[in-house]
């Protein structure tokens, strides 16, 4: 492979890394907006957390694969914490006030982590066997984001079989599509929501652990990765899981293209993108009509 | 001359067909009851008119004019008002304020940014005329939402009436109404759209007979029939599916 | 009768303490009054949107940065430009921007209007921070000439380092633009803002157009905010990313309208007061004022939705009803 080309293809699987990762987040935030109605501002925060976490981890233990597997079940476990305690006493006073508790939840999950952790950047080792570079066809690349890659595809096929093959599965994507369907079917709510929260965030800590170690831990992690998946929710349409997909690879491409070309100016081009779309489809671009 | 009319007007929500091919005429200055079992597409029909859905074939005339499609802002400044069945109106402003919403949009008045509202004199008796009409006068500075049943649905209907349009189209206006509300309601509506156009969607068949000049009954998206209130009730298709169920 | 007598001396009152306040308490207390003055604008401005209309947005630090900027960049380049006009082209800057966005902003409502705004507001950020060569990255524009107050021929103040003389034009000019926006709840199209907040279908069915209406509220709470950050700008003398972009400048506001009640007018300037309070005194014990601000803001949420002005009225309600009873039971014994 010629070195232009090369670099083409490096970028783009770097771009579909990056796209995966986002997809793990926008994912739990979309699946969450469409079960229940809010679009949970702590989301990012949660999936920092959940980098933080897995520092912690191997921090204690020296293993990297306890991490990855330990932090986002944690994650997950602390979200069903934040929906019994909060979201829930607060679920009839409406989407403004589902918005400002998440963003006070967000609030204070920072602040808390710069307490325990402190400010600064926290790297982040991987274990010999992902680490290095891989040569594929003549092209030298770093084996962890490929890494990344397989296993947001082994997540996405386990969250398709769990939303395709088990009852609770059926549920939320009925839920989806018809929120007051479900009410009538006599299904137990609370439990259905307090599971979907806590598979919501358990997917924002998959991609917390997995972007780790490439950015290292830092608060400012929650803004800079997480304002991509909120982009993402809204371009894609809320509660559209294909559209949460299409976006997140679209976004990850531009993210890495546009390093390539405009180095300063990549974040602008998925708000112009998102611009675009929304200009032409209010809704998003797999949205339906509220 | 029909003030309202609807040609061939079908409607379906993503495959579930609701109207086929409804051909409404409704004469200037009648009061025309629609009715029909629940589910016959009564409030679609009502939809497709006044532009909350667009219809997915045929065409609504309004005093001759194609208006399918507009939206309904755009009905209302051409003289077309409805209430809803579900009580809709401002529920924190009080019932002063309500209503001096539907008198400032009879008069255009829009993107004034330059006067207090308060010190609209000429508004300000006007609305308050339209209270005393309507008996709303000693519920003046209460919210909407504080308002008995009775009377918010009272304010409901004098909400349609106060941009005084030509043609005024009421869903269900009694539904929930004791008998003595209901016979107030039925003497407000008499007097409030003398020599105005009026369609109703109504259950109650004591308000029908006593109000309409002329019914049209739906059934199933269609029309079953249209007459004078003693033709309909003497129709024995109507009879059979309708009526008969009610006992009437 | 009571209240009519009261109400005037009530203002006049407040207005000799505003006129003496520097004399009263100091410059340091001056300065943290201006910044009162300057945000209790800004939270007034964001609430004309999120309290009377119903429109959350996540991003009105690009308002407030679009003043302060506007201002900043026309004093630094413009040799000899005068004070209000600096000042007015703060504000256009911001009413420009509000304009450009509103057709965009105002077909989608809700959960997406928040999230497009949390988008753009970064935007801004970004791209101050990035395009150095005119913004001045991370560190802002700074140290730009401040002009003196003058009015031709007859008194030309100075402001530069002089806080007491700022003072006095902040507080005219907040006070002026809060008086703007409390009489624009007052026209007929306030009502109307009112309308939508309540019930948008049935305004629709009067005959109002919603994207247009919308977008004239957007506008107005747009150029006010910008207004605020432009005076924000002149006080410090310096406009940066993190200063006048960054997002706390973007939820700061709201917060103080969710504490103070988003359902009144006067409701964000109580909580910009308690916002105040707070920050000053967290400052002094502890850097940790995000995590204040958030445990304040989910208490909020949970257990005062509407507010301070919310919890006071339910107060008055419940002692009215008290006095009522009290009265009823004298009557009847």
């Amino acid at each position: 492979m010629d070195p232009t080309t090369s670099m083409y293809v490096a970028q783009g699987i770097h771009g579909i890394a990056y796209g995966m990762v986002l997809f793990l987040i926008a994912s739990g935030l979309t699946i969450i907006f469409g079960m229940m109605g809010i679009l949970n501002l702590a989301h990012a925060a949660i999936f920092m957390l959940s980098g933080y976490f897995c520092y912690q981890i191997i921090a204690m233990t020296g293993s990297f694969w306890l991490g990855l597997v330990l932090a986002p079940i944690g994650t997950g476990i602390f979200g069903i914490f934040l929906e019994r305690v909060f979201m829930r006493s607060i679920r009839a006073s409406g989407h403004l006030g589902e918005l400002i508790l998440t963003l006070g939840l967000s609030m204070v999950i920072l602040g808390l982590v710069k307490v325990f952790w402190g400010t600064q950047s926290l790297p982040m080792q991987v274990p010999e066997i992902i680490q290095g570079m891989v040569n594929l066809g003549g092209l030298e690349y770093p084996i962890y984001r490929l890494f990344i890659i397989g296993m947001s595809l082994v997540v996405l096929v386990l969250m398709v079989l769990l939303l395709y093959k088990t009852r609770l599965g059926k549920i939320v994507r009925a839920a989806v599509s018809d929120r007051d369907m479900v009410n009538a079917l006599g299904i137990n709510i609370p439990v259905v929501f307090m599971l979907v929260f806590g598979v919501g965030c358990w997917l924002a800590g998959i991609a917390g652990v997995a972007i780790a170690p490439i950015l290292t831990v830092f608060p400012g992690l929650a803004d800079q990765v997480g304002m991509d998946a909120f982009i993402v929710v809204v371009t894609g349409g809320f509660g559209s899981l294909a559209g949460a997909f299409v976006v997140s690879i679209i976004f990850g491409l531009l993210s890495s293209y546009g390093i390539q070309f405009l180095s300063q100016l990549a974040p602008v081009l998925m708000v112009i993108f998102m611009a675009i779309v929304l200009a032409i489809r209010p809704n998003g671009l797999f949205g339906v009509k509220e | 001359m029909n003030i309202l009319e609807t040609k061939d007007l079908h409607h379906d929500f993503s495959g579930l067909k609701v109207l086929f091919g409804i051909n409404l005429q409704i004469e200037e200055g009648e009061r025309h009851a629609v009715i029909g079992p629940n589910g016959a597409g009564k409030t679609t029909l009502f939809n497709t008119i006044t532009g909350t859905y667009h219809p997915s074939k045929g065409k609504v005339f309004f005093k001759g004019k194609d208006i399918t499609g507009y939206k309904p802002h755009k009905l209302a400044r051409i003289g077309m008002g409805r209430s809803f069945q579900i009580t809709s109106t401002f529920t924190r402003l009080t019932a002063f304020q309500n209503i001096r919403l539907a008198i400032l949009a009879k008069h255009g008045i829009r993107f004034n940014l330059f006067r207090h509202v308060d010190k609209m004199k000429d508004i300000t008796r006007e609305t308050e005329k339209m209270l005393e009409r309507v008996n709303l006068i000693n519920e003046r500075n209460v919210p909407a939402g504080l308002l008995s049943y009775g009377k918010s649905r009272a304010l409901e209907i004098s909400m349609a009436m106060a941009t005084d349009p030509e043609l005024i189209l009421l869903d269900e206006f009694a539904a929930g109404m004791s008998r003595d509300e209901t016979h107030n309601a039925v003497a407000l509506i008499r007097k409030m759209t003398e020599g105005k156009t009026v369609v109703i969607i109504e259950h109650d068949m004591d308000v029908v007979f006593s109000l309409a000049d002329r019914i049209t009954v739906l059934h199933y998206g269609k029309i079953l029939a249209t007459g004078k209130p003693d033709d309909i009730r003497d129709n024995q298709d109507v009879k059979d599916a309708y009526l008969g169920d009610l006992q009437v | 009768m009571m209240k009519k007598t009261i109400k005037p001396i009530l203002w006049l009152a407040l207005l000799v303490i505003l006129i003496f306040f520097p004399k009263l308490f100091g410059v340091y207390y001056t300065n943290v009054f201006v910044t009162f003055a300057i945000f209790a604008t800004y939270a007034v401005a964001v609430n004309v949107l999120l309290g009377y209309t119903g429109l959350l947005s996540f991003g009105h630090a690009m308002f407030f940065g679009a003043g302060g900027y506007g201002t900043a960049l026309a004093l630094k380049h413009i040799d000899g430009l005068a004070l209000m006009p600096a000042i007015g082209i703060g504000f256009l800057a911001a009413m420009l921007l509000a304009l450009v966005l509103a057709p965009l902003v105002t077909r989608v409502s809700g959960t997406a209007f928040a999230m497009i705004h949390l988008a753009f507001g970064q935007l801004f950020y970004i791209l101050a921070l990035k395009l150095r060569h005119i913004t001045g990255g991370e560190d802002g524009i700074g140290n730009f000439p401040i002009p003196a107050f003058t009015i031709p021929g007859l008194i030309s103040i100075p402001l530069k380092g002089d806080p007491v003389n700022f003072y006095y034009l902040a507080i005219v000019i907040m006070g002026l633009s809060l008086w703007l926006m409390w009489f624009f709840t007052k026209t007929p199209f306030g009502q109307i803002q009112v309308g939508i907040r309540d019930n948008e279908k049935r305004i629709d069915y009067l005959g109002y157009k919603i994207p247009q209406t919308k977008a004239i509220i957007y506008v107005v709470s747009g150029a006010f905010s910008g207004l605020a950050g432009c005076i924000y700008g002149l006080f410090h003398n310096l406009v940066s990313a993190d200063g006048s972009l960054g997002a706390m400048i973007s939820f700061s506001p709201i917060i103080a309208a969710m504490v103070g009640g988003v359902g009144s007018f006067f409701g964000p300037i109580w909580g910009t007061a308690v916002f105040q309070v707070i920050e000053e005194l967290t400052h002094r014990f502890t850097d940790r004022v995000e995590l204040v601000m958030g445990v304040i803001l989910i208490l909020v949420v949970m257990f005062a939705p509407s507010g301070i002005t919310g919890a006071v009225n339910t107060m008055k309600m419940k002692w009215h009803a008290y006095t009522a009873s009290k009265a009823k039971m004298e009557k009847t014994s």
